[in-house]
């Protein structure tokens, strides 16, 4: 039993850990053609694990909905939802557009799902703001730093930045558009190199527990 | 009369035909005839372009100090024994020097005094097998004139076994795992000393809360597949957390973007409650599949939070635009709530948001962390390691880099470049 809980799905990951990683150094067709054939797989694995994805969204719904559980009501939507993409992509046969003309499913497409998705992205904007102001309250010298920089940024970013700017620091000979490509450019990019390098090096070594067994929770303990 | 006529409208035409009247050279043929004939190009040299998958070729020959700025390059392929030429490459006399072509020094030997170009054969012939023999010719033009053109070569291409280029890269892994061995087996010796991460120590506050309000804890996995190291880091955390809810026996709800990172997690949060000894605790419905498309998981999950008012809301694992939205709910809520990702575009959202954040590395090391299991804890070890070799080469770099350009020192300075440079 242990052979088949642990050692050879441990093999697996040793071998194709250790395969995919040559990938990197080894440029030959044969490499291109192993990591191409993974891909694919990867893909194959995905579309069989999206049905018990699905199994998983209808069961949970169809329990909230049999318990009559809190918010049930939205569990309909869940289904109301499929059937309402389902039904149009079948008569359809999964086509947007039937020449010039948008079939069902192009219909539930442009008129139900993008102007849904764009509604949620336009909420962004709002959470922006708000989390700007949580940002901007000045609470210690870095908050203080922060608001400075991000200060400048709006300057910057706005046709009124530079009248404001010319007016009240035009004396320093710089102009707003400088101040903020030197702040993108050095103090935020030494930032982001330094988490960047961080991160990769972390990466590197969670591959390195992943490939060589250290790290084996995700097979369960012995 | 008429035959007369006819015999002389024939003579004519026959004479017309036989070129007769060609005699007398016509004017762009007489100007051809009066240019000195193209000089034979030498020394180009043609062959397989190294350390690449094949399909590219790379011509060099030197650079003609007569050049002048008029002076253009033309190279020419052929997959044809005869004829056949297409145009590859065209340049200016002053670019495309041995200097240009981005190779290391320990992997190239290639100068200003001499042309190099690589032309990928892919661009202009498709699909190309190893072996397949190519022919190339080269001219040299002068205002558009032709005053040079080399003899056609042949060339084939084959598949490298090995990125010489990325040699320095090969000898920072080795190092790295040598380190990371050294400190697995330095752990299993004796402990070692982990500083403390207050994003990680709070958990058990955020899980302690939830149980007191009875209110579920919910752990978002992000939109990551199972190949990224974030979202594998983040089924570790997640097993950590599930064991941590199963001991308190409170309630904890994981929605997922991707089907296979909820079958995962299944099993993780499955051998979390049985570890716990709480295996009847688990239900499947703790991991939820919610959706793939990313703002249709964020509204769903978003809903998820905004009715249910969580006690903790966890975002562990790669986040893009919905971070904002999932994170900003939550603190409405009043939920504790703790982020971790690698993904640099998202981490002043969840500084915001949140109250506590994992910067990308210590999300990866969180596992590590929460589990105490010594030979986890070592590969933090190899992490410190590399983040010091980084810190003595980025010193080291620029110091002798700003030497090499005080004292002008152009090949010291490409030197160093090149020692550190990702190919």
């Amino acid at each position: 039993m242990k052979l088949i809980k642990k050692t050879i799905p441990l093999a697996i990951v040793f071998v194709f850990g250790i395969l995919t990683l040559l990938t990197y150094y080894v440029p030959h067709k044969h490499s291109v053609d192993f990591l191409e054939t993974m891909n694919k797989w990867e893909n194959i694995v995905t579309a069989f694990a999206f049905f018990l994805g699905l199994i998983s969204l209808f069961y949970a719904h169809s329990t909230k909905i049999s318990r009559k559980a809190d918010g049930w009501g939205y569990s309909l939507f869940v289904f109301v939802g499929f059937l309402a993409i389902i039904i149009p992509a079948y008569i359809s046969k999964g086509k947007n557009m039937n020449g010039a003309e948008l079939t069902w499913m192009g219909w539930a497409f442009q008129y139900i799902y993008n102007p849904l998705s764009a509604t949620m992205f336009a909420v962004l904007a709002f959470y922006i703001v708000s989390t700007a102001y949580k940002s901007f309250r000045i609470k210690s010298l870095q908050a203080f730093v922060l608001f400075v920089a991000a200060m400048f940024l709006i300057l910057g970013n706005v046709p009124l930045g530079q009248i404001i700017w010319d007016k009240m620091l035009g004396w320093t000979g710089y102009n707003i558009s400088q101040v903020v490509d030197w702040i993108m450019h050095v103090p935020a990019v030494a930032g982001k190199r330094g988490i960047m390098i961080g991160i990769s090096i972390g990466a590197v070594v969670t591959a390195l527990k992943i490939i060589f067994g250290i790290e084996r929770q995700y097979l369960g303990k012995d | 009369m008429i035959k007369h006529k006819v015999f002389l409208t024939l003579f004519l035409s026959l004479s017309a035909v036989c070129g007769l009247f060609a005699a007398k050279p016509a004017p762009a043929a007489k100007k051809a005839a009066s240019l000195p004939p193209a000089a034979v190009l030498g020394g180009v040299t043609a062959a397989d372009m190294p350390y690449d998958v094949g399909g590219a070729v790379l011509l060099r020959w030197a650079v003609n100090p007569s050049d002048t700025p008029a002076t253009t390059y033309t190279v020419y392929a052929s997959s044809l024994q005869a004829g056949g030429w297409v145009e590859a490459e065209s340049f200016a006399s002053t670019a495309k020097t041995g200097k240009d072509i981005d190779l290391p020094f320990w992997a190239w030997d290639g100068s200003a005094s001499e042309h190099a170009v690589k032309i990928e054969l892919t661009n202009f012939f498709g699909e190309i097998k190893d072996g397949d023999v190519f022919h190339f010719k080269v001219a040299a033009l002068e205002n558009g004139k032709l005053v040079a053109e080399s003899l056609p070569l042949d060339a084939s291409t084959t598949s490298n076994w090995f990125r010489l280029d990325r040699l320095n890269n090969v000898v920072m892994l080795l190092l790295v795992t040598i380190v990371f061995f050294w400190a697995v087996s330095h752990a299993k010796r004796k402990g070692l000393f982990i500083r403390r991460i207050a994003g990680l120590d709070a958990i058990d506050e955020a899980i302690g809360r939830a149980t007191e309000m009875g209110k579920p804890i919910y752990y978002v996995p992000g939109i990551g597949d199972m190949t990224m190291v974030s979202t594998i880091a983040s089924t570790f955390i997640l097993g950590e957390v599930a064991k941590k809810v199963a001991q308190y026996d409170t309630t904890i709800k994981v929605p997922h973007y991707n089907p296979v990172v909820m079958t995962v997690s299944k099993e993780v949060v499955k051998q979390a409650f049985l570890e716990a000894g709480r295996p009847d605790s688990f239900r499947e419905d703790i991991n939820q599949f919610i959706s793939s498309d990313q703002f249709s998981y964020a509204a769903s999950v978003d809903g998820m939070i905004s009715r249910e008012k969580p006690a903790a809301c966890f975002f562990m694992g790669y986040f893009m635009a919905e971070s904002l939205l999932l994170a900003e709910v939550g603190a409405t809520t009043g939920a504790i709530q703790i982020a971790g990702t690698d993904s640099e575009s998202q981490l002043p959202f969840f500084f915001t948001a949140c109250d506590y954040t994992l910067i990308g590395e210590e999300l990866y090391a969180a596992g590590a962390y929460l589990s105490k299991d010594p030979m986890l804890q070592s590969a933090l070890k190899a992490q410190d390691f590399g983040k010091l070799v980084v810190m003595i080469s980025v010193a080291l770099g620029v110091i002798l880099t700003a030497v090499g350009a005080l004292m002008k020192w152009g090949a010291f300075t490409q030197t160093i470049a090149d020692l550190f440079k990702a190919y």
